[in-house]
């Protein structure tokens, strides 16, 4: 019997070695295709004193390729309603090329000159700086940037991948010249460690055909393996910013946390989800919100990375109101690691999660996302098919001893940022 | 090898005879199921002293209803896989939740039940205070939703587009549950309401399951025709603002056209040229948002200089003439006054000269290729059918894409020349103060 999430399955390939490419189906009845490079160009990789460096890489590698300036690259674009988009994070960098199936050749095509061929244009570079610039003020002055940023400074070392948010410093980004970045480019954007993920209405074999004839050329060398420093064992402190002016204070509960491939990252997953992941029957937001009336946004977040993980759980609120929040999180997360989990309140906290699954069935962009998450970390090619069953196998006791493990409270930190005191 | 299909789905339309409108868009291949109900009722049925009543409602229109308790309705999209939520704008609230297929009668159920006899209860209604209160103050914290307050509040004297659809501070601390049930019972009801279904189903059961949950209801909803209408503006009107932020910000602004006004096609078209987007006609929820197209001429006057790392155009046709903005974030070290000189001599060009012929190709490709696209996916195809039978009717969108591929050069200078007056712009400038603030 086919299961209806089976245009969920991935199909690996070694068609362009040592290149990982892995192609997925896209939903019946969509009428686009998506297709994503990742290479091992995260801000971890950022050389010293030039922090800053892979969000420049990352944000210039869609703008300009090969021959077509920035301009003319956007034209061409725009005018088959397409986007060529970038991101990044500490492990690695990511373009993706997203449109109509029938200009997929064309998409597939772009996406390839502007992971082999960016440009770098000093005009394009000097845009950019300018932009991050502008984005490090608002992590500084923003409450909720603010406030991110200081709980990752406060649990992760120096020199650790998952401290910062990858934006440098003014000093930091005015020192990277566009040597650096070509530089940076060359060594990350490569073969060995690289992925390609394509989303199509086509058949592999003809997915396989087209990404030789355009990703022919990628370097194989990859970057050396990086070591990442041991999290410190004293417990890290608290942080308060007082942020005059501000109209909420945000409040940020969080830790590191385990591995995407973790055997317990069923049960964490489930853990997140019942604090403050799963929408509205989350405890977080029944507790805080619904009950207390203390808060219109709260939630909590699961990072499992590669070298780790981290957590969040947060919350906006008035300045009044910020020292219960704290009490609340903190409370809610003490709950879910230390007293037995309801097994009807599992119930269906699971249930939604595995009912949601074919919402991402719906266009082929949500869909292709599932697919860079699940072939980034390597997962079999039935991940999401079999990912059902995993959940309903785990147990209430395994989540509440997952919840102990993916939110040591031990190396956690409560960070508030805003107008902690009246004008 | 998977069909290749998107494209508006054939749709069925219906009337019950308490006026609710139905809208059917089956998709056969989806495998959702994506519910709407579109109200007529939004800010602009508010007047001062209840604005935020709208919003309010909406928040409490979850909190029961004579057949599901509070959180019941979360529970029971939520269990079965399902999302929902809604939003308020200054024409609409809007109710949405998409399930796997096998289960569209839920949602239906639920919205049935809650059209009329949503109970907002006294305590519920208090308790939701402080979290409308929080919602606020996280709009408040950006200085994008202070300018653009600010704006309203220049660009409007009488008509209720005047405040934003979260209400004022005051009314939000003063309103009554009495007050909200009265506005509730008011306007809510199947005549002031559009149902949308689309995704994977049955058109002639899901017809037999609506027809037997809505029929029964009463036939409520007060008239939501808004009569005040805004004199014309006699000369500029400015604003400055001060407060944390990174770096000065301003938006101009201008009285845009309606979604059905004569001048709206054209209007698109001088909207895409400067900033770059055709929303209307912008396939799913991965198209560029404003300021991300380097090919627009505010793109290429303010971003490419280094004047701003923003830049773009704020639009979105409503029911009655709304505001047609351009904004601007400035880079560090750009004084106001150049953004503000940059922004008038790209409105002076396109008054002066029209947009090129290859800009107007430019847009007609966008929006051939946007429309062939945007009806992918039951959700995004529910908002859609939902937006135009609300504030339009459902044949717009078809009236309005010939119209909008008919656009010459020409009528976009008219459109410029028309719409930039001198003596009807509003200017609202944000100068971050940061005071005290370390980093």
């Amino acid at each position: 019997m086919v299961s209806p999430l089976d245009p969920l399955r991935l199909e690996y390939s070694n068609a362009l070695p040592p290149l990982q490419l892995v192609h997925q189906l896209a939903p019946a009845g969509a009428a686009t295709f998506a297709a994503t490079f990742v290479g091992p160009a995260g801000w971890a990789r950022d050389p010293d004193r030039r922090e800053g460096t892979a969000r420049l890489v990352a944000q210039l590698l869609p703008t300009a390729a090969g021959a077509l300036r920035r301009v003319a690259l956007a034209r061409r674009l725009d005018r088959i309603g397409a986007t060529l988009t970038s991101r990044s994070s500490p492990e690695s960098g990511e373009v993706t090329v997203w449109g109509s199936e029938a200009d997929r050749k064309k998409l597939l095509g772009l996406l390839a000159e502007a992971v082999l061929r960016p440009r770098f244009d000093p005009d394009d570079i000097e845009r950019i700086r300018r932009s991050l610039s502008e984005r490090q003020l608002r992590e500084i002055r923003q409450p909720a940037g603010r406030a991110d940023r200081e709980l990752l400074a406060a649990v992760f070392p120096r020199a650790h991948p998952y401290r910062s948010t990858g934006l440098g410093t003014r000093a930091s980004l005015d020192r990277i010249s566009r040597s650096d970045l070509i530089r940076f480019h060359r060594r990350h954007y490569v073969a060995d460690g690289g992925l390609l993920v394509v989303t199509t209405g086509s058949r592999s074999d003809r997915v396989e055909r087209d990404a030789r004839r355009v990703f022919r050329g990628l370097s194989d060398r990859g970057p050396d393996p990086l070591v990442v420093p041991a999290l410190p064992r004293r417990a890290p402190r608290n942080v308060r910013v007082h942020l005059p002016g501000r109209a909420q204070v945000e409040v940020r509960v969080g830790g590191p946390s385990i591995t995407q491939d973790s055997p317990r990252y069923p049960a964490a997953y489930l853990a997140n989800q019942l604090l403050g992941g799963r929408p509205l029957l989350n405890r977080l937001f029944q507790r805080v919100r619904e009950r207390g009336g203390l808060a219109y946004g709260t939630s909590s977040h699961l990072e499992t990375m590669r070298w780790g993980g981290f957590w969040t759980a947060s919350a906006g609120t008035g300045p009044e109101r910020w020292p219960t929040v704290v009490r609340m999180l903190e409370r809610e997360i003490d709950r879910v690691r230390d007293r037995p989990v309801p097994g009807p309140e599992l119930d269906v906290i699971r249930e939604s999660a595995i009912g949601e699954i074919p919402l991402s069935l719906e266009e082929t962009s949500d869909a292709h996302e599932l697919a860079v998450d699940a072939a980034y970390h390597g997962m079999p090619a039935d991940f999401w098919l079999t990912w059902p069953a995993r959940l309903r196998a785990v147990r209430p006791r395994e989540v509440r001893e997952a919840a102990e493990l993916a939110f040591d409270r031990n190396a956690s930190a409560t960070v508030v940022a805003g107008p902690l005191r009246r004008a | 090898m998977v069909r290749r299909v998107t494209a508006r789905p054939p749709l069925r339309r219906f009337r019950l005879r308490n006026g609710l409108h139905v809208v059917l868009a089956p998709q056969p291949a989806s495998p959702t199921a994506s519910v709407w109900v579109w109200y007529r009722v939004g800010s602009k049925n508010e007047w001062p002293g209840v604005t935020g009543a709208s919003h309010w409602i909406e928040h409490m229109v979850f909190e029961g209803s004579p057949r599901y308790g509070k959180g019941e309705m979360d529970r029971a999209i939520v269990r079965v896989g399902g999302s929902l939520n809604a939003f308020t704008d200054t024409d609409y609230t809007v109710y949405f939740s998409t399930v796997p297929r096998e289960h569209l009668a839920v949602p239906l159920d639920i919205e049935s039940d809650r059209m009329t006899r949503a109970l907002l209860l006294d305590g519920e209604v208090e308790r939701e205070r402080t979290i409308i209160h929080s919602e606020r103050e996280g709009n408040e914290n950006w200085p994008e939703f202070r300018v653009e307050e600010e704006l309203l509040q220049l660009g409007f004297r009488v008509h209720p587009y005047r405040w934003d659809a979260l209400g004022s501070r005051a009314d939000i601390e003063r309103l009554t549950p009495q007050e909200l049930r009265d506005y509730y019972h008011r306007f809510y009801g199947p005549r002031n309401a559009v149902l949308v279904v689309a995704g994977g189903f049955a058109p002639v059961a899901a017809e037999r399951t609506i027809r037997g949950r809505f029929s029964r209801l009463a036939s409520a909803g007060d008239d939501v025709t808004v009569h005040v209408r805004e004199p014309e503006p006699h000369g500029e009107r400015r604003a400055e603002l001060g407060g944390p932020g990174t770096t000065p910000y301003l938006q101009v602004a201008w009285r845009g056209p309606a979604l059905r006004d004569p001048g709206t096609p054209s209007t698109l078209v001088l909207d895409a040229v400067l900033g770059g987007a055709v929303p209307l006609f912008a396939p799913g929820f991965r198209s560029r948002g404003p300021g991300e197209h380097p090919s627009s001429r505010l793109h290429r006057a303010l971003i490419d200089p280094g004047l701003a790392v923003r830049a773009g155009t704020s639009w979105q046709p409503r029911e009655y003439p709304s505001l047609f903005g351009i904004y601007a974030l400035a880079a560090p070290g750009t004084r106001l006054d150049r953004l503000e000189e940059r922004i008038d001599s790209v409105v002076a060009g396109l008054c002066r000269a029209g947009p090129t012929p290859t800009e107007i190709e430019d847009v007609r490709a966008r929006i051939r290729r946007g429309a062939a696209l945007v009806y992918e996916g039951a959700s995004h195809t529910g908002y859609r059918l939902g937006y135009f039978a609300t504030v339009a009717r459902p044949e717009y969108e078809d009236e309005l894409l010939r119209a909008l591929l008919r656009v010459r050069a020409a009528d976009v200078r008219e459109r410029a020349r028309a719409l930039f007056r001198n003596d009807a712009r509003l200017v609202v400038r944000y100068t971050p103060t940061n005071g005290g603030v370390d980093g």
